[in-house]
């Protein structure tokens, strides 16, 4: 590669492709086997929005924590939690990632700094803050993250973690993925305050809108802001414009949405298909390179999904088990 | 003075969503409030109608200008107030992108309007003189950088406008005239416009738009270079100081500051000031094509990151002088000042 064209080295820029093609993958493939009814619950899916996870994560070490949100499986992912264990979580079997008592929404795994997707929209927020708070008295350098979406940020538990976060000056940062709906509100509608950077600004921390789709504007404006909170210049807020695949949950028929509008957003909007176009062009990456991770992933996703089906479901000698923790 | 009330109107693109990049980490830039952008509007609103401005077309837009300066309206009614012009929005598509103000702008010249006022930064007002043509444009600076548009209180800017569109400050002294820099790959295969830079930097991503790793930026062109503002161009404007109405720009070579000739230290953003090595520098002639020397990477107009090229692709910059107007702000108020334009209890002006 010659002279300072991306800010990742070759090998970084494929094991970026390779985990948004995974998060891609696993979502697709959720999509298909929650329409035959093998999976139990809810599941809302991050397909879209994939360049927002990958190019926020990949700034952060393991114990750097996350606080994620109803629509957690690309921020597990991007945050290394194992993908045959999410699968088997998802289809609420013994071998998931919390015993298969968890599902979607409650995907959790703190040796991988993950806290947890949630059920509660904005509840994210204050553990975030905990977590900071923590690394600050920890003196450790470590930060934390608190993904929302639109809806949820109008959540009093978010605004007030912002104030917290402030005045505590933690070492945190607020993802705002805006992917324009609050289930099937428009975010027009709906939140008050026209610029997320207008919000944080009433707090008295930094904000920036970014291209969410793109995952170099990701990227680089999570880079500045985690570096500076990093240091000991406190919380900012990141508001990644971006869209959603599919509906907010799986079984929307997103009657709110224009007619066309999804294939719209599949054509020219695929945050996959513009970082293949941006590597391939420069030459540092070839499209049998991507074809090749194209393969390892769907690898993956096959055998991850034939393991789940396969284990056991969780047992009621399992039922109280984790209820309680000793300190 | 008699008025025709179907001739006077101005048209208002107001670009909600400036200033909310990657420089308000990086630097300290300013983040201008939505409520506070309404608020420069309903300024200029109150300005021009005080020349005599019955009518004003503005773009329609989601980001919240519209709905808070519906608000303000309906409230200085509420109080009785009849001190603004009629409000119209273009009937244009809103998707949140620059295709918006290009469909407003065409509206507004389809309409007739005698001049149009921009809020944005650099890149807004690039956007308006894209499609803009002999209709001239005045700035209100409400992005980053904003090394186009003069800083000026926006009361101003609207009395200075209005005195023009109701035909009260001859051509001569109204409207200066403008160069801008345009750049074509492969003979126009891709063409774009800057009005004060282009950099060319050795990346192959768009990215947060926003230059500022200046060990990365190998060439730059101006269409003018005042010491007195921040951004790409004041790396010119510290070299050789050239003025907007003055003939020519300036063509710079850039290097890593550990190998160049000279090494400056530049106010690239607001409270930002970089290393930038400097080779070489030599006047741009207008009409003269020059072909980037640099074989691949990015290229940056008035400082955000649009255009990427290979070894393949062949790519030249050219300087053209008089390629659009402006509403010369303080010449016209001069002017009023100079012929007391504005003396009297009231000026005659019909009330709708």
């Amino acid at each position: 590669m010659n002279e300072n064209m991306f800010p990742l080295s070759r090998d970084e820029l494929l094991q970026v492709y390779q985990t948004m093609r995974t998060i891609r993958e696993f979502e697709e493939r959720v999509h298909v086997e929650f329409s035959r009814g093998d999976i139990p619950g809810f599941v809302h899916l991050y397909a879209g929005e994939e360049a927002s996870a990958a190019g926020i994560m990949t700034h952060l070490r393991q114990h750097d924590h996350i606080a994620s949100t109803h629509r957690g499986h690309g921020h597990c992912i991007a945050k290394g939690v194992d993908v045959k264990g999410m699968m088997a979580e998802i289809f609420g079997k013994k071998s998931g990632v919390c015993g298969g008592k968890g599902g979607s929404m409650h995907i959790a795994d703190l040796d991988k700094g993950m806290m947890g997707a949630n059920g509660i929209l904005g509840a994210g927020a204050p553990l975030a803050c905990g977590a900071a708070l923590a690394a600050k008295f920890r003196d450790n350098g470590d930060i934390a993250i608190s993904f929302v979406g639109d809806g949820a940020s109008n959540q009093g538990t978010f605004l007030e973690s912002l104030n917290l976060a402030s005045i505590w000056n933690l070492p945190v940062v607020f993802v705002v993925e805006n992917n324009g709906y609050a289930e099937s509100t428009s975010v027009d509608w709906a939140v008050a305050c026209d610029s997320y950077v207008d919000r944080a600004s009433g707090f008295g921390m930094p904000g920036v809108t970014v291209d969410g789709t793109d995952f170099f504007a990701v990227y680089e404006a999570a880079g500045e802001i985690i570096r500076r909170a990093r240091e000991g210049g406190g919380p900012s807020l990141l508001e990644c414009k971006m869209i959603r695949f599919f509906g907010h949950f799986e079984g929307d028929a997103q009657t709110y949405r224009a007619s066309g509008e999804v294939d719209d957003i599949r054509a020219n909007q695929d945050c996959l298909k513009s970082f293949s176009k941006t590597v391939t062009a420069s030459g540092v990456l070839s499209q049998a390179d991507l074809e090749a991770c194209d393969t390892e992933v769907l690898s993956l996703i096959e055998e991850a999904v034939s393991s789940a089906k396969a284990a056991e479901l969780p047992t009621e000698a399992d039922l109280l088990t984790d209820v309680y923790v000793n300190y | 003075m008699s008025i025709n009330p179907s001739a006077i109107s101005v048209g208002i693109v107001a670009n909600p969503v400036s200033a909310r990049d990657i420089r308000r980490v990086i630097a300290n830039a300013t983040s201008l409030q939505v409520s506070d952008r309404a608020n420069i509007v309903m300024r200029v609103l109150a300005a021009m109608r005080a020349c005599g401005v019955q009518r004003v077309l503005m773009m329609p837009e989601n980001g919240g200008i519209r709905s808070l300066l519906k608000r303000a309206l309906q409230r200085e009614q509420g109080l009785g107030e009849n001190s603004f012009p009629e409000l119209e929005m273009t009937n244009t598509q809103i998707s949140g992108t620059v295709a918006d103000t290009f469909a407003a702008t065409k509206a507004m010249l389809d309409s007739g309007v005698k001049a149009i006022v921009v809020l944005g930064g650099d890149g807004t007002h690039r956007a308006v003189v894209k499609i803009c043509e002999q209709v001239p444009i005045t700035g209100i600076s409400t992005g980053t950088n904003n090394a186009f548009p003069e800083h000026r209180e926006p009361t101003i800017t609207g009395l200075a406008v209005g005195m023009v569109a109701t035909g009260r400050i001859p051509e001569g002294v109204a409207f200066a005239p403008n160069k801008l820099l345009r750049v074509d790959i492969n003979g126009g295969e891709r063409s774009d416009i800057a009005l004060v830079d282009i950099v060319v930097s050795t990346e192959r991503y768009i990215g947060a738009r926003a230059l500022w790793r200046t060990e990365n930026l190998r060439e730059l062109f101006v269409t003018f270079s005042d010491p007195e503002v921040i951004g790409m161009s004041a790396i010119a404007g510290l070299l050789k100081p050239i003025g907007r109405n003055d003939s020519g720009g300036l063509y710079v070579s850039l290097a890593v500051p550990e190998q160049a000739k000279t090494v400056l230290q530049v106010p690239i953003a607001p409270g930002l000031i970089r290393t930038v090595g400097v080779q070489s520098w030599q006047q741009l002639e207008a009409g003269i094509p020059v072909i980037l020397k640099q074989s691949s990477g990015m290229i940056a107009l008035d400082g955000e990151r649009e255009l990427e090229f290979g070894p393949e692709d062949t790519v030249q910059v050219t300087l053209h002088e008089k390629a659009f107007r402006t509403v010369n702000v303080g010449a016209c108020m001069r002017y009023t000042g100079e012929h007391r334009l504005l003396v009297g209890a009231t000026l005659d002006i019909p009330i709708s």
